[in-house]
């Protein structure tokens, strides 16, 4: 199968967008952005210097009120236009991140796709944020609510979605009249750089959206910045629960969505031949570099039998995952982000083994399509006999790890799951509706899969997340997100 | 080599599209008593391009089962557009019907097995096998009875 063409050709340095204008760096810490398939540098990514991060917040503040009072109608017909523009370029955009991340173009359409649903949900905005009122809280007195934006919002961006993530916020916070400042992945920048171009063509104001590149340095100053009013991240709950602490400190709302370990539970009545392509879509979809990705299966019965049928058909298909470049449209698994992220995964899996995990499919030694360096690849691996207590069972491993555990029945398999410290996204499949709405109502987690594989709500729904997989109150996407970007002013009016 | 990604998919059926554009494209130059159907036929070829490409650009997200929806065998469903110049109409009539039920085959086979995964994608994929199904392959058997 022929590559599909790179949109990435030469090596820029990226600059970044502040006010509107594309302003480069003057910082000397400048990072390669490497193709990780390919391992050829594709970009360059400067590290901003505080005074750099301080003029995007500052920018965004200064935009803010003009911005506010724009008309609800006028601000998302700039959303609109971004609309036509993101459809008018899904390909390049997909390809890039391809490119710099190293998921399939599949994968990558999926993400544009998903990224530009955010967008035509915050079109909506006059009605979603439409406040609510009652007449005659007394005799002759009135009350109401108005949704009121707040100011500038800052949004740290995770490497494993580099496209979609940040328009889990973006739209919805410019929509509602806010002004936003992006701090990219350092490690794949490129889409969200396309993104702010075609922001900027779309006549979104200057001011109104910046994109300062940037490390911890930038996230730190944003966490303690007086003018920011709130700060969306994605990422790991360590650096989550930190961002969590601080913006309390200093009476900032936050939104962190954090690591997952989630739990696939399959009972013996499920349907094996549609289970087993939504549980390799879950394992080891985006390379199982996900939040929403499958970690523990979990297959229930006393039965050998049917434990042995699941167990082989998941192992022999995972074993056939063809993995390569994902510009290549037959590849279904690309390679891991980066080489810390494949030596991450290589130390789980000695972890397993030395713990006592059976190794049923190894993929430390990857076998690739195409001629290219193993670096950051690693195949579908698989172990099973896992417990709960084992490091592989309990720690994300956030790569194309399965860790298979055998329990007598759904009750077992229920508790085993709410044991974990992590409550993403958690799956059941089966036939039974019995069963699936009883772990509906009991499983601890904030995104619950009947019969399907990767739970992931759509724009108009919240992304939710339990336990140490989420840090606030209101999440991202829906309605949630909606009253994350605005406050509740109440009036209560009484003419005499 | 089997085609597993909806993407693969998505270009094979394109170039099965445009493979019977251009076969009817030929028809209409070597047997020009009824061109316009031909013509239409490949205008109709395009507007299934489009219709698939639109349901996958519209319907792919990453958390459905895009990599993993398919099981097809390309070879099944290939054929030669090349037409002899000294082949009668009858039997180019049959080659095409013969084509016909090769692409009518691959699109039920598709839906087949996309149906539980890929939503808008299977339906498409349905609503091009009824089509021809209904529409193509009678006129292609309408015409050669007309032949014979």
């Amino acid at each position: 199968m022929a590559i599909l063409e790179e949109p990435i050709k030469e090596v820029e340095k990226l600059k970044n967008y502040v006010n509107g204008e594309w302003v480069e760096s003057k910082s000397d810490e400048i990072l390669d952005i490497i193709n990780p398939a390919t391992q050829k540098v594709i970009s360059k990514v400067p590290m901003s210097t505080p005074d750099e991060v301080n003029e995007a917040i500052t920018a965004a503040k200064e935009a803010y009120p003009e911005w506010r009072t724009t008309t609800p109608l006028a601000r998302v017909r700039c959303l609109f236009r971004l609309k036509e523009l993101l459809e008018e370029n899904f390909e390049q955009l997909s390809r890039v991140q391809t490119q710099e991340h190293g998921k399939t173009i599949d994968e990558s359409r999926g993400e544009t796709r998903r990224g530009i649903e955010m967008v035509e949900v915050g079109t909506g905005i006059p009605s979603l944020m439409m406040g609510y009122n009652l007449e005659d809280i007394a005799t002759g007195i009135d009350e109401y609510v108005i949704y009121q934006p707040l100011g500038v919002f800052g949004h740290i961006a995770p490497f494993n979605f580099p496209f979609m993530v940040p328009l889990w916020f973006s739209p919805f916070a410019m929509a509602t009249g806010n002004t936003f400042v992006v701090k990219p992945s350092p490690r794949d920048p490129i889409s969200q750089v396309k993104l702010a171009e075609l922001v900027d063509e779309a006549g979104i104001p200057p001011g109104v959206y910046n994109v300062v590149h940037g490390g911890v340095d930038t996230a730190s100053i944003f966490m303690e910045h007086p003018d920011i009013k709130g700060i969306t991240f994605v990422g790991s709950t360590k650096v989550g629960k930190d961002i969590y602490k601080k913006c309390g400190e200093t009476g900032k709302r936050v939104i962190a969505q954090t690591s997952a370990k989630n739990f696939m539970v399959v009972m013996p009545d499920a349907d094996i031949a549609a289970t087993i392509p939504a549980l390799m879509t879950s394992f080891f979809g985006n390379t199982g570099q996900r939040c929403l990705s499958g970690a523990n299966l979990v297959i229930v019965g006393k039965d050998d039998t049917s434990y042995n049928k699941v167990l082989d058909a998941f192992v022999d298909t995972a074993s056939k995952i063809r993995v390569g470049y994902g510009l290549d449209e037959s590849i279904q698994m690309g390679p891991m982000q980066s080489i810390d992220g494949k030596e991450r995964v290589l130390g789980y899996i000695e972890k397993g083994i030395a713990e006592g995990a059976k190794l049923l499919l190894d993929g430390r030694t990857p076998t690739i399509i195409g001629d290219y360096p193993e670096t950051c690849f690693v195949n579908p691996t698989v172990f099973s006999d896992v417990t709960p207590n084992m490091t592989i069972a309990k720690e994300e491993i956030f790569g194309p790890v399965a860790s298979v555990m055998r329990v007598k029945d759904l009750d077992e398999a229920i508790e085993t799951a709410n044991g974990s410290n992590f409550g993403n996204a958690n799956a059941i499949f089966t036939s039974s509706g019995k069963a699936a709405r009883e772990f509906q109502y009991r499983i601890e987690t904030g995104n619950v899969g009947i019969n399907i594989g990767i739970v992931a709500p759509m724009a108009f729904f919240p992304f939710s997340g339990m336990k140490d997989s989420f840090f606030g109150v209101l999440h991202g996407q829906g309605k949630d997100v909606i009253r994350f970007f605005t406050e509740s002013k109440v009036v209560i009016q009484r003419w005499l | 080599m089997k085609l597993n990604t909806a993407s693969e998919v998505i270009s094979f059926t394109k170039k099965l599209e445009e493979d019977s554009a251009t076969l009817y494209k030929e028809f209409s130059r070597k047997f020009a008593q009824d061109k316009d159907v031909f013509l239409s036929f490949a205008k109709e070829n395009e507007k299934n391009i489009i219709q698939v490409e639109r349901a996958y650009y519209g319907v792919i997200s990453d958390a459905i089962e895009g990599c993993f929806a398919f099981n097809i065998n390309p070879e099944k469903y290939s054929f030669n557009t090349e037409l002899a110049e000294k082949d009668s109409y009858s039997k180019a009539l049959n080659k095409a019907i013969e084509i016909e039920e090769k692409i009518i085959k691959f699109y039920s086979d598709a839906v087949e097995q996309s149906k539980s995964f890929l939503a808008d994608i299977p339906r498409a994929f349905k609503m091009i096998a009824k089509k021809r199904e209904n529409n193509r392959r009678i006129e292609l058997k309408s015409l050669l009875s007309k032949e014979e």
